[in-house]
């Protein structure tokens, strides 16, 4: 993995992120998960909290499994999404790396990654007896539509109405303004900065960008965002202009498919770079991109390009969709294979995930690979099985010309 | 008594090609939950539901991982192995996760048109409806593309009339149950249910019309039973309901998705298509798959265990259905609470061993004081 200059002001953001969250009195906090419009939000000066990003960083900690056994110990399943065990953990132990998330005053969430978070937030509306707004994303089975634009924006409007409820004030139109181009801005770095590994050899790995999300999920409309990808977008620049690689000697270009396996970062960071192998594109990373035109300046609607950005999430598309876009990937980050992970605990990701592989391959001609895993949970994952995976699809590729 | 509806769910192949002919309708195979057989009926198809089956998995596990569910599994496994040749289109809905990606399944594996009842999860009144608008116009073309015929206000008021029918008569022998603890062994029971997922409506509103007319002079047996409430998704596999036959445990209301929670649907006002099909998702039982906080499932099941005199409420929990997993924990609680015994079961669609199901049955009967 590459170790970038820009890494310790991430860490200083989102330390600054979480102290501000668990130590305010002035400003609400609102849960809401990685697909909502928080846009809505900053425009109220709420602060909003990320339970997936927590469940992401205490597996990254390695501190899921433990978080994992108390929700399974007061009855949550052990078949329910790994993310929504750690945190129900987390609340129960108060535990993870900032001890537990700051209770909140209501729910936000939106069925774009999946209608797991409608059960989850359903659980937590209950213990918290707090209020739960849910904007309905629906699948787009057959592209973007006209109706599902004009569904989303009648449910973004009620949003604005209920936050003016529930917080006691109106919405504030002109801040909202300012937060979206804040987003466009923020959006606009990180697509940037990912599609420099269209170069060849790459200046970052995939595991990089999992890494230096954060930002982009939790600050996304905010000031503080834009400036940190400035800041990284550029230091990557630069590694590009340098020609500096990732993973030095890179013979091997692949895109992962799905969420990472956080507790696996740094090892299967090694396996690859002594493989000679970058990852170098990701569905996941890129999901944060689709902001970069939430904001169209001067005229028309101002919800329907919120709408369209929140609909158009690449779990939510179609599979046909899926696998025109995985091939568009392959062919302009000049990949030499795919990796799919099939994770238990993202069924919306993974259903069907067999056959898109053929067909990808067979699109494409590129070889690909089904990795069996988890995004949270040890339990769910053997070494040798993935890695044997993972070294017969290298073998089974050519390297880069 | 239930002999007619056994020979329709011991043979639904058989069954559903012999009506096809007589109807010469074509058949079109209904995902869960919730599709509203209406429209098909109206449109010209010939519904018939399918909830999962007891089929080996054998061809599905080069398309669905293992942590999908068995009633996803088992309908993809029905296609993959040629037994579902005869159905010639698909309806879903947006019942889950799993059920969304399988339509797409489906259309990479299969010639089959689909279509899907997109359910609006909102609570922004105004925005449901105007989804809604839009999905039953493109639901009921895709079905006219499929059967060759055209949906009517007078083929839809029929079809209204015959489900309508349909559930009534259902509801009647749940409230014939609840009144008579012990009367209809629970195989029976779910037996006469399930017959209806595959028999044309008219058939089996008369064959149900007559069970009833027998079932109403009959009298419960005398002495009091441990009394249970089931929920979850599906009755299956039926050996189970056998089992709490066998262990003197009696099922005195449920709320499955392919129970009770369909039964209690009125007719679909068809007058205005999209009040009567929001009507029919949502109301009135609600269903772990559906978010409606206004219609909350933790009082509803309090009450609906309380009114049928329950001692306890048995969650049915077919493995990796999210859903009801999430649910299951503060439910139990509050079902605790309230001072009703609660307790789960985890099953498959294709087990085969139930000896464990049984223990934990019968423990729970001990504990019920039977």
């Amino acid at each position: 993995m590459t170790r970038f200059k820009a890494l310790s002001r991430m860490k200083e953001i989102m330390t600054d992120y979480y102290v501000e969250a668990k130590t305010t009195r002035e400003k609400p906090v609102a849960w809401v998960t990685s697909g909502a419009p928080v846009e809505f939000l900053f425009a109220m000066d709420v602060i909003p909290i990320y339970p997936e990003n927590y469940a992401a960083m205490c597996a990254a900690n390695h501190q899921s499994l433990e978080l994992m056994e108390a929700a399974e110990a007061a009855g949550f399943s052990q078949d329910i999404c790994a993310y929504a065990r750690t945190d129900f953990g987390a609340d129960i132990t108060q535990g993870g790396p900032v001890g537990g998330l700051p209770a909140p005053r209501f729910l936000l969430c939106s069925t774009n990654i999946c209608k797991t978070v409608i059960k989850w937030y359903e659980v937590v509306a209950r213990k918290y007896d707090v209020p739960l707004f849910i904007v309905d994303t629906p699948f787009l089975h057959h592209g973007l539509t006209r109706e599902l634009i004009d569904y989303t924006v009648t449910q973004m409007k009620h949003l604005e109405a209920f936050l003016a409820e529930t917080l006691g004030r109106p919405f504030d139109r002109e801040r909202f303004l300012e937060v979206l181009q804040l987003s466009n801005q923020a959006s606009t770095y990180w697509m940037k900065m990912l599609e420099l590994g269209r170069k060849i050899p790459s200046p970052f790995n995939s595991l990089d960008t999992f890494i230096h999300l954060g930002p982009i999920v939790t600050l996304r409309g905010t000031r503080t965002c834009v400036d940190y990808y400035k800041l990284l977008y550029e230091e990557v620049a630069e590694r590009a202009a340098r020609n500096i690689p990732s993973v030095p000697g890179e013979k091997y270009r692949l895109l992962w498919d799905n969420l990472p396996v956080w507790f696996k970062m740094r090892r299967l960071g090694e396996f690859f770079e002594e493989r000679k192998t970058t990852l170098v594109t990701t569905t996941y990373a890129n999901s944060w991109g689709n902001y970069a035109h939430i904001y169209q300046d001067g005229s028309g609607d101002i919800y329907e390009p919120i709408a369209a950005a929140y609909l158009n999430v690449y779990i939510n598309y179609g599979f046909e969709d899926r696998i025109r876009y995985l091939a568009s990937l392959i062919e302009e980050f000049s990949l030499t294979g795919f990796v799919m992970h099939s994770n238990r605990s993202c069924k919306p990701y993974s259903v069907g995930m067999y056959r898109m592989q053929e067909e990808l391959t067979r699109l494409t001609g590129k070889p690909g690979v089904v990795i069996e895993a988890d995004q949270n949970d040890p339990r769910a994952y053997s070494d040798a099985q993935v890695e044997t995976r993972l070294e017969a699809l290298i073998e089974s590729m050519e390297a880069v010309s | 008594m239930f002999e007619a509806f056994r020979d329709v769910v011991s043979n639904v192949k058989g069954t559903v090609l012999d009506r096809e002919a007589s109807l010469g309708r074509p058949v079109i195979g209904v995902m869960p939950a919730y599709f509203p057989m209406e429209l098909i009926w109206a449109a010209g198809g010939y519904p018939v539901q399918l909830w999962g089956n007891r089929l080996p998995l054998v061809r599905v596990d080069a398309y669905l991982q293992s942590y999908c569910c068995t009633v996803g599994r088992s309908i993809l496994e029905l296609e993959l192995s040629g037994g579902a040749d005869m159905v010639q289109a698909y309806a879903f809905t947006s019942f889950c996760d799993t059920l969304v990606n399988l339509r797409e399944v489906y259309g990479l594996l299969f010639d089959k048109p689909t279509f899907e009842l997109t359910i609006p999860i909102t609570r922004t009144v105004e925005a449901k409806r105007q989804l809604l608008g839009s999905v039953i116009s493109e639901v009921l073309e895709g079905l006219e593309r499929a059967t060759g015929r055209k949906a009517t206000p007078e083929s839809l008021a029929e079809a209204a009339e015959l489900f309508g029918r349909t559930r009534a008569l259902q509801r009647r022998l749940y409230e014939l149950r609840r009144a008579r603890p012990g009367l209809v062994p629970s195989s029976d029971f779910y037996t006469a249910l399930k017959a209806g997922f595959f028999l044309p409506p008219a058939e089996y509103n008369e064959r149900l019309g007559g069970l009833l007319k027998a079932m109403e002079e009959r009298e419960a047996p005398a002495g009091r039973r441990p009394r249970l409430v089931l929920s979850g998704m599906v009755f299956d596999p039926m050996e189970i309901l056998g089992i709490m036959d066998e262990l003197g445990l009696d099922v005195v209301d449920d709320d499955f998705a392919n129970g009770w929670r369909t039964a209690s649907k009125e007719p679909i006002g068809v007058g205005d298509l999209v009040s009567g099909v929001t009507d029919f998702l949502f109301n009135p039982a609600p269903c772990s798959c559906l978010y409606n906080p206004d219609n909350d499932r933790h009082d509803y099941l309090v009450d609906k265990a309380r009114q049928a005199d329950a001692d306890g409420v048995l969650l049915w929990y077919v493995k990796f259905c999210e859903p009801d997993a999430f649910d299951r924990p503060q439910l139990i609680e509050r079902l605790n609470r309230e001072g009703l015994a609660a307790t789960f079961i985890e099953v498959e669609l294709s087990m085969t061993n139930f000896d464990s199901i049984r223990t934990r049955l019968d423990a729970f009967r001990e504990m019920l004081g039977g």
